[in-house]
């Protein structure tokens, strides 16, 4: 029987040449387009779910009221894993994370590389499986080091040779290789190459053990049976019963919400990366069942030439269901060409997507799993494909279909037309939904930053930069390479800390103010380009005093009610700073939401970054060059390393510029599946029509009459489908643009442009079949009737 | 020769097509009986409900009221599965239009009633090439039916009702699209099938066709108007 049906449904498809073309070609870029599009959200889904103990591993976030809000927060003091582990029995293990750069030396090889300071709790939580070395004690010793496979051969050629060997970290640590650890895959949160003992951190005074210093991330297990409710009620307080944070709670985040579900509004999880995700797979499933409905459409409107094979069968005495078997047969047939087809082109095109989606994606052909995914996916497909044809084509009576008085294709007009409609309204949703991420994408990146982004250059501070900075910066600025130098806590893109510690005068006492933190020396505003409102930059050559001075950003000024910012202190803990001036607001952070109030700190701070202005007169090659000399003069054991912060500010639009791309790309893809449709149902309407437009020629009808008369069906279709994708996608855009503050107006030229577009492009899609139709001969269409 | 036991009794069989302004009798309280090996040729001008009548004793369509017994068994109210069953073991069609499958070749178009009933393969093989064979027609089993001329694509059609060995061919105007040496060649065969114990029902226009039957049921306006017994 089985063999029946292929044969037949093989023969059918040579038979049919254009239609097997259409419905295959749009099968193949649907099936090829759902599958790169699952492969991602299967990589989302999967983030840090192949830890053995993932049920009880969770992360500690803590929560507090600023501003009248309450915000939640994943850093959380160094002290705190280790109360949880001696106070808390609900906790079976519990460890922190911190980052870390250092320089590596193996012998003549010098590496820069991140990793982590953790401790051996690390090891025992989670089930990064080690290639050398033994778990349970890899991080116990003050000296061990565990690296990755990478880390090991670049360090040392093989992992082998790596095993018990010595590295120098900086210049004067030494660390014995314990342990080598698989390279990370790509579905997890942790990024690091090395894993360094906390003891270190202790060691060269990084470590505290004030509950108010959030700046690691915690991570607990719990003990097997104990519920995440009861022990969450159990550990809410801890930083209050530790300190006299008496506001500050903190609660345990699961591990399968770490990745999509990070995002908390006013102290409720509210999703995250889950909507994109969602929105995704969305596009997925709706981009096959636009492939899909191409079938369907296509096997009905042909019905009429399989109407004589069912009545033929049926006289034969096939039962129906063994009809639904055959039209499926052809469809799930149909769905293994494309099946197959999609799968090459995933391959050929997974090198291109990763880059689009900064991902390792890979197709697993060695597992078993995914090919009954592969099967399962393509008999889905062809089982969504050709149900509604197969029960369709199977009802025929063979009475009507034999005797000749059944007409089929105009039977299944309104259906047909529903799913046309389906299809270009999801095209246009899709065009509508693109232009709107676009602009805001236009808009955000069109922001006013605040400072001048062009030739301004960061470099991390390492080794003995600090010891000779004022050295490295006068050397800098002889040598002509740059315009401007100042060392701060943290590039300007970036936000690093924040305080909510500082008081002033008229301060509400009850009031608990949150400011971004941003530690500067000197020469701030000048080699920024930053604007000052009123008073002046911090200068500590002129104004000795200026170690304890103080800049406020206009949000900060706002905050404080200051009317004349100027000369007043501002207090945080015993340190009293004096503001100087206030400079115009800058984004520091996400160019989509307001400027934070900020506080901008004098020298008698802590220092990482040293921002530089390259002389716009000369080229960045040499300047770059000129600086390495300076650099390596001071600091010969560090390789030169460089940022360029227009580049790491568009990093900021990374994700919208992802969404973007990838909306653009499958809204194309879409638009494309469903005019593949529309030129299918036009070629079939054109020949069902033949002896009707021949006798209106005969009459009198022009082409063009013939060919409005054939068109204007179709694009009517299109203008409902845009009836109904306007305010649905006006809706949708709007909830999506409500998660930026900065954002732009949905435009009404955004729907006019796009219900321009989508008639231009039907228009292009059915005028080929139908002025063909219209130009045809008559005489030779009345006559083969 | 003519066997006294009946295979179908149709009593008062009425049936209506309704569209929503007009209601058409097709069949008028029409009643007929034919029994086991007969011949018998349906004959009546157009809309006179021969093809209706044709179809329901085919089990292809179900009459709005009336009795019909088919070897004794009252079918009137059976199910469409019920009659697709009894249909498929029971009967074997010939149409005017031949209505083979073009996909399907000559061997395959023969096979498809012994898949339905679930012959197995080799027995099917063996059965087919027997009728093909008695069809004159082995020499063309890989042909598609486009390959063919009219007569042959009859004889396929026949060899395809005879295949399952099925007690009544019902055959709706055989010879309508063939030459007249063609439709005398299927009228033999026809015959020749009746001669070997096929019960055998015929629509036709032709006068010539119907001489070949045992008898003629003329039909007008959804009811048996004359016999006439052939001698």
């Amino acid at each position: 029987m089985l063999k029946n049906y292929l044969k037949i449904a093989w023969r059918n498809l040579l038979k049919n040449k254009g239609f097997t073309f259409i419905n295959i070609a749009g099968l193949t870029i649907g099936m090829a387009s759902a599958a790169l599009i699952l492969l991602w959200v299967q990589n989302e889904l999967s983030y840090d779910r192949f830890h053995d103990k993932k049920d009880r591993l969770y992360t500690m976030y803590n929560r507090a009221v600023f501003d009248g809000n309450l915000w939640c927060w994943n850093t959380t003091p160094k002290i705190m894993a280790k109360t949880l582990k001696a106070d808390y029995p609900q906790v079976e293990e519990a460890t922190h994370t911190t980052e870390c750069t250092f320089l590596f030396t193996v012998g003549d090889k010098k590496l820069m590389e991140r990793g982590y300071f953790t401790d051996q709790g690390f090891l025992n939580m989670f089930s990064f499986p080690l290639v050398k070395g033994e778990r349970n004690k890899a991080l116990v010793d003050n000296s061990s080091i565990v690296l990755t496979e990478k880390a090991a051969k670049k360090l040392f050629g093989s992992t082998d040779a790596a095993m018990g060997k010595t590295v120098k970290i900086d210049s004067n640590a030494h660390f014995t290789v314990t342990a080598v650890m698989q390279d990370l895959p790509n579905n997890t949160r942790f990024r690091f190459e090395y894993l360094l003992p906390w003891t270190y951190m202790k060691k060269i005074g990084w470590d505290d053990e004030s509950w108010g210093n959030n700046s690691v991330q915690t991570y607990a297990l719990l003990k097997p049976g104990v519920k995440y409710e009861a022990a969450n009620a159990r550990i809410k307080n801890i930083t209050k019963s530790h300190s006299d944070q008496k506001d500050t709670e903190v609660f345990l985040h699961p591990i399968e919400k770490w990745r999509l579900y990070s995002k908390f509004e006013n102290g409720v999880n509210t999703g995250g990366k889950i909507s994109t995700v969602r929105l995704f797979a969305a596009i997925a499933g709706l981009i096959l069942v636009i492939a899909c409905i191409n079938f369907m459409n296509l096997s009905t409107a042909r019905s009429e030439k399989r109407a004589k094979e069912v009545g033929i069968r049926k006289v034969a005495g096939a039962p129906r269901e063994f009809l639904i078997g055959q039209f499926l047969s052809e469809s799930i047939l149909i769905a293994l060409f494309a099946g197959v087809l999609a799968l090459i082109i995933v391959q050929l095109s997974l090198s291109g997507f990763n880059q689009l989606t900064g991902k390792e994606l890979f197709m697993p052909y060695a597992s078993v799993d995914f090919w009954i995914i592969f099967f399962g996916f393509i008999i889905l497909t062809g089982i969504i494909a050709g149900s509604y044809p197969a029960f369709y084509l199977s009802s025929f009576q063979p009475v009507k279909v034999l005797k000749g008085t059944f007409k089929a294709a105009n039977a299944l007009v309104a259906p047909r037309k529903v799913l046309v409609v389906i299809q270009f309204t999801v095209a246009i949703v899709l065009i509508i939904c693109t232009i709107i991420v676009k602009s805001q994408l236009q808009h955000g990146q069109s922001r006013d930053t605040g400072y001048k982004r062009d030739n301004l250059v960061y470099s991390y501070m390492t080794g003995d930069m600090g010891k000779h900075y004022n050295a490295i910066r006068n050397d800098m600025m002889a040598s002509g390479a740059v315009t401007g130098v100042t060392k701060t806590s943290a590039p300007i893109t970036e936000g690093w800390s924040d305080s909510w510690g500082y008081s002033w005068p008229g301060k509400d006492p009850n009031a608990k103010l949150d400011f971004n933190v941003f530690n500067v020396d000197g020469e701030f505003t000048k080699t920024m380009g930053l604007k000052i409102i009123e008073g002046r930059d911090i200068d500590i050559v002129k104004y000795p005093t200026d170690s304890l001075a103080m800049l406020l950003n206009e949000a900060a000024v706002k905050v404080m009610g200051f009317k004349n910012p100027v000369g007043q202190i501002v207090n945080n803990g015993d340190t009293k700073w004096h503001v100087v001036g206030v400079i115009k607001d800058f984004i520091l952070q996400s160019p989509y939401e307001p400027v934070h109030p900020m506080v901008v700190q004098g020298p008698s701070s802590w220092f990482n970054i040293v921002h530089y202005k390259l002389n716009p007169a000369r080229s960045t090659a040499a300047n770059l060059k000129s600086i390495e000399q300076v650099f390596k003069k001071y600091n010969p054991d560090y390789p030169f390393e460089y940022n360029f912060v227009d580049e790491d500010y568009a990093k900021k639009f990374a994700e919208e510029q992802r969404v973007g791309t990838l909306a653009t790309l499958f809204a194309g893809l879409t638009v494309f599946i469903s005019c593949l449709g529309l030129f299918g149902l036009a070629t079939y309407m054109a020949q069902n029509r033949i002896k009707e437009i021949g006798v209106r020629k005969v009459l009198g009808a022009s082409v063009g009459r013939i060919t409005r008369l054939l068109s204007i069906d179709f694009l009517k279709l299109v203008l409902i489908s845009f009836l109904i994708a306007a305010p649905f996608s006006w809706w949708g855009m709007s909830e999506w643009l409500k998660s930026y503050t900065y954002r732009v107006d949905i435009s009404i030229w955004v729907f006019i442009g796009a219900g321009v577009m989508s008639m231009l492009i039907a228009i292009a899609t059915i005028s080929y079949q139908s002025i063909k139709a219209a130009i045809a001969n008559p005489v030779k269409s009345l006559r083969s009737e | 020769m003519v066997k006294e036991e009946k295979m179908i009794k149709i009593t008062d069989l009425e049936k209506f097509y309704r569209t929503e302004e007009v209601e058409t009798v097709a069949l008028n309280k029409l009643s007929l009986e034919v029994k086991k090996g007969e011949f018998v040729a349906i004959m009546g001008p157009s809309g006179c409900g021969k093809s209706t009548l044709l179809n329901i004793i085919g089990m292809l369509d179900d009459p709005d009221g009336g009795s019909y017994v088919f070897n004794g068994t009252e079918i009137a109210h059976y199910s469409e599965r019920k009659r697709a069953d009894l249909r498929k073991h029971n009967i074997g069609f010939v149409f005017q239009s031949f209505n083979l499958i073009d996909e399907l070749t000559v061997f395959e178009n023969v096979e498809l009633p012994l898949i339905y009933t679930g012959v197995a393969a080799a027995d099917r093989a063996k059965r087919v090439e027997e009728v093909l064979d008695k069809m004159q027609i082995m020499h063309r089993r890989n042909h598609y039916p486009q390959q063919l001329s009219g007569g042959q694509q009859q004889r396929v059609a026949i060899a395809r009702a005879v295949v399952n060995k099925p007690k009544l061919i019902l055959a709706d105007e055989p010879t309508g699209n063939l030459d007249s040496s063609n439709g005398n060649e299927v009228m033999e065969l026809l015959t020749d099938l009746n001669e070997q114990g096929t019960t055998i029902v015929m629509v036709t226009h032709s006068e010539h066709d119907a001489r070949y039957s045992h008898r003629i049921i003329r039909l007008l306006d959804g009811h048996t108007v004359m016999e006439n017994i052939m001698i």
